[in-house]
């Protein structure tokens, strides 16, 4: 027996216009992804929400230091020198963990694949400036 | 599970959220090697936003080894929010 048609619902309108307004914040879904792929734990569910507050204290944190370092240089633009020296501070970068490493070891595969081979290799590799 | 978590960065956003607390700031083009490495690669996108993507991910990296340690400790099988705000607590060099 064939059911009468009914129309779609209708997606609600506000919608788009409350997406615009949104506070920036990374995707819950994407937070909850990445957590739960470092703590190799079962998490309970309000927990994800904590690492969504601590998220935003990182962050917070991380645009005032990023501040601080480029205004010590007489800059006004965060430049890859203060993304070192925030990161030797916070002990991740090292003399035996340089920068490159972490990238190698943290950032997906398809941006490693190009930094691999020459990042590490010397001089001289990819035509610069 | 052995699937590969997707790790690729929401670059936007992460410039949203930086231009959200610090309006005037902003992420350098390319300017050393490592700078110059990333441009190329990016095709045009500022290599700052992926070391602040790296930077986060490290961050969640430590509060979740953090927390587990916390869960262990108080023999929990679960991560559960309480051990989340403890290991906030200990991560200082986030927060120097």
């Amino acid at each position: 027996p064939l059911r009468p048609l009914r129309a779609k619902p209708v997606p609600k309108s506000s919608g788009a216009s409350r997406r615009k307004t949104r506070e920036p914040e990374i995707a819950s879904s994407l937070i909850k992804k990445i957590f739960s792929h470092y703590v190799k734990m079962p998490v309970a569910r309000d927990a994800f929400k904590i690492v969504g507050k601590c998220s935003e204290r990182y962050f917070k944190q991380l645009s005032s230091d990023l501040e601080t370092f480029s205004n010590h240089a007489g800059r006004k633009t965060v430049e890859m020198d203060d993304l070192e020296v925030l990161m030797r501070r916070q002990g991740l970068v090292t003399d035996k963990m340089p920068l490159h490493v972490l990238i190698e070891r943290y950032l997906p595969l398809e941006y490693r694949k190009l930094l691999i081979p020459v990042a590490v290799s010397g001089n001289r590799v990819i035509p610069c400036k | 599970s052995k699937r590969r978590m997707k790790r690729t960065a929401p670059r936007s956003t992460l410039r949203k959220i930086l231009k959200k607390h610090k309006p005037q700031l902003r992420l350098a083009a390319n300017t050393d090697l490592l700078a110059c490495l990333f441009y190329f690669t990016f095709k045009q996108e500022c290599p700052g936003v992926m070391i602040v993507h790296l930077n986060y991910l490290l961050f969640l990296r430590r509060l979740a080894e953090e927390a587990r340690t916390n869960a262990f400790e108080n023999k929990s099988k679960i991560i559960k929010p309480e051990h989340i705000i403890a290991a906030a607590k200990v991560i200082k060099h986030f927060k120097y």
